[in-house]
């Protein structure tokens, strides 16, 4: 039903330099804009909304003036239907299935349409006399009215909010609204493109120039606390908050699917696996602080008399071991691919349970990964059954060796994965 | 009309899951300041790069401690090591090896030795680089020794008489 479009990277394209990217960006940034109000209110309409605002806002960038505003509505008004499988571009990941088809021409859009049609169209309630009346910060609140009156619109006028929320002022309307939009974007995604916020469509206006900028600022001040509201729009907050999920997603080490929903599944369990080891590591370096001093209360004591007396000391440690802490245990599954991996450690015993899911001979293998982790392997259990491997092995963990639930599931984990990943499909060991 | 609630249906289930999913998350991180959807991801984010500060602090920490007790360790595998050869004698267990050829190519084979760290591995290595392929391999240790029992498919002719293949075998163990 709805496509990804491959071609487009809204994201990428923000990164991209200032120049000839700024037009392709403010495209962008509207596009996605149009798609996440989309998103947010109108389902059934999405393409056609998505449409005409990208439509719209290419007009913009090929038309430059503002003066036809008495252009006809109705024009603008058929270019809704005009290509709406195009459908919304935008990033939204938590959206996909809203993204349409990327098949309009762009060169096939009439040129007629206009900036200032838009604030002819039905949803004008919101638009023009508001926006028309700002000039700067001052009127920070009505651009949030308007942001209050979204939910509410129908699908037709719902692709020209985005401009309404950069609180641009009328006059000249097309130049300022990309580059404010633009500047305004800009600053979420770094200092190095605020300068791409003033196009060359400002040079002779001061008074814009000033203007973007402080929106940059402000935008910029805000992204910390999103205090400042006038100048943070739904959309900057909507893009801002959408790349949250992909630093979150940076951060976790195997991030399965990129969808919202699996982002934050695996980061709730990766904060529960970094808690537990964070636990296993305390608890660790206690026993090894009291095995320290015990063991300085050994050397003394056994250099004074012979091992008769070294005996006597240590069943003095069995007490002080069970007074001092708990009996370390933990317990964690990992999964990767092929491999499944259950890890129990109670005290200095480990008994990993090995489930592979390729036919992979590698008892020897994991032998090997446990000699390394300072395992010393008791017990061995475990064969083929039809075309799994699956072992048991009982460990102990050498003495003074300070490994933990996460490290060994994780090793055994990697080196399963590599060894699949290495090994051609008709191995015969 | 139908497609139309059906989605409603599964947009509703997703948002719901998005939402519980954040609960969660919420739940997890200790320091929330605000409860908005973006600031809950925001802390997230924080609190796990403090966690993995953490994580790193302390096992550098752990890593560095156990620089130290050095003799303490020295000690220990020395300890152990004595004592298995002396729990082997007490319960009178010889080292050995027992072949038995089963149907076709197969061999069922166990090897008693010395309990030693890493033995078991360096059996594995060899027996494999001797061309025996394993299955069902089980190795169990007790008072001092290990007993280790597999099949294995002999890859070369089966003329290998079970005596040889007991040397051999007998010899890999002595030298490791």
């Amino acid at each position: 039903m709805y496509e990804e479009p491959g071609c487009f990277n809204p994201n990428k394209s923000m990164a991209e330099g200032a120049d000839s990217g700024a037009v392709q960006k403010q495209f962008e940034e509207n596009m996605k804009l149009s798609a996440d109000e989309l998103s947010y209110y109108h389902h059934n309409h999405q393409e056609d909304a998505a449409v005409s605002a990208m439509e719209l806002e290419f007009q913009k960038h090929l038309a430059f003036n503002v003066k036809n505003c008495d252009d006809d509505p109705n024009q603008l008004l058929s270019n809704d239907h005009f290509n709406w499988n195009a459908g919304d571009i935008g990033i939204n990941q938590d959206d996909p299935q809203q993204n349409g088809h990327r098949s309009f021409d762009i060169n096939s859009l009439p040129q007629t349409a206009d900036l200032l049609n838009l604030f002819h169209l039905p949803r004008s309630s919101l638009l023009p006399n508001s926006s028309i009346s700002f000039s700067n910060s001052n009127h920070d609140t009505t651009p949030l009215g308007f942001i209050g009156d979204l939910p509410a619109s129908d699908s037709t006028s719902v692709w020209y909010d985005p401009l309404f929320h950069l609180n641009l002022p009328p006059q000249p309307p097309l130049p300022p609204l990309l580059s404010l939009s633009q500047g305004g974007a800009n600053s979420l995604f770094g200092d190095e493109r605020d300068s791409s916020g003033v196009t060359a469509y400002q040079d002779g206006d001061g008074g814009m120039l000033e203007f973007t900028r402080d929106t940059a600022c402000i935008v910029r001040g805000s992204e910390t606390g999103k205090m400042t509201k006038p100048f943070t729009t739904e959309r900057q907050k909507r893009e801002h908050f959408g790349t949250k999920f992909t630093v979150l997603r940076n951060l976790v080490p195997k991030p399965t699917k990129p969808d919202r929903a699996s982002i934050l599944g695996d980061a709730i369990e990766y904060i529960k696996q970094l808690l537990s080891t964070v636990n296993e590591l305390k608890l660790l370096l206690e026993r090894k602080r009291c095995g320290i001093e015990r063991s300085k209360r050994h050397k003394t004591e056994d250099d004074a008399g012979g091992d008769v007396e070294s005996c006597n000391i240590r069943p003095l440690d069995d007490p002080e071991q069970s007074y001092n802490g708990s009996v370390r245990s933990s317990w964690l599954q990992r999964k990767s691919k092929d491999t499944e991996v259950d890890v129990r450690v109670i005290d200095d015993e480990v008994t990993i349970k090995l489930f592979q899911r390729k036919k992979i001979d590698c008892l020897l293998l994991v032998s090997e990964v446990l000699d390394e982790l300072q395992l010393d392997l008791h017990h061995v259990a475990g064969g083929q059954i039809g075309n799994y491997y699956s072992f048991l092995f009982n460990t102990k963990i050498y003495e003074g060796s300070s490994v933990y639930a996460g490290a060994i599931a994780n090793k055994v984990i990697e080196v399963m994965d590599r060894e699949y990943a290495a090994v051609p499909p008709t191995r015969s060991y | 009309m139908d497609y139309k609630s059906k989605n409603l249906v599964a947009e509703r289930k997703r948002r719901k899951k998005l939402g519980d999913r954040l609960l969660n998350l919420r739940a997890l991180v200790p320091r929330i300041t605000n409860m908005k959807k973006e600031t809950i991801i925001e802390d997230a984010i924080n609190y796990i790069q403090e966690l993995q500060e953490n994580v790193k602090f302390l096992t550098g920490k752990l890593q560095l401690l156990e620089v130290e007790p050095f003799s303490e360790e020295e000690a220990n595998p020395k300890r152990e090591e004595t004592n298995t050869v002396e729990d082997m004698k007490k319960c009178g267990i010889q080292e050995n090896v027992e072949v038995s050829y089963m149907s076709g190519n197969k061999v069922q084979i166990k090897i008693i030795f010395e309990k030693k760290r890493g033995k078991f591995t360096k059996l594995l290595e060899a027996i494999t680089s001797h061309g025996f392929q394993l299955s069902d391999t089980s190795m169990t240790s007790s008072k001092g020794a290990t007993l280790v029992s597999f099949f294995a498919e002999v890859t070369y002719d089966g003329t290998l008489a079970v005596e040889e293949t007991r040397k051999s075998l007998l010899q890999i163990v002595r030298s490791m």
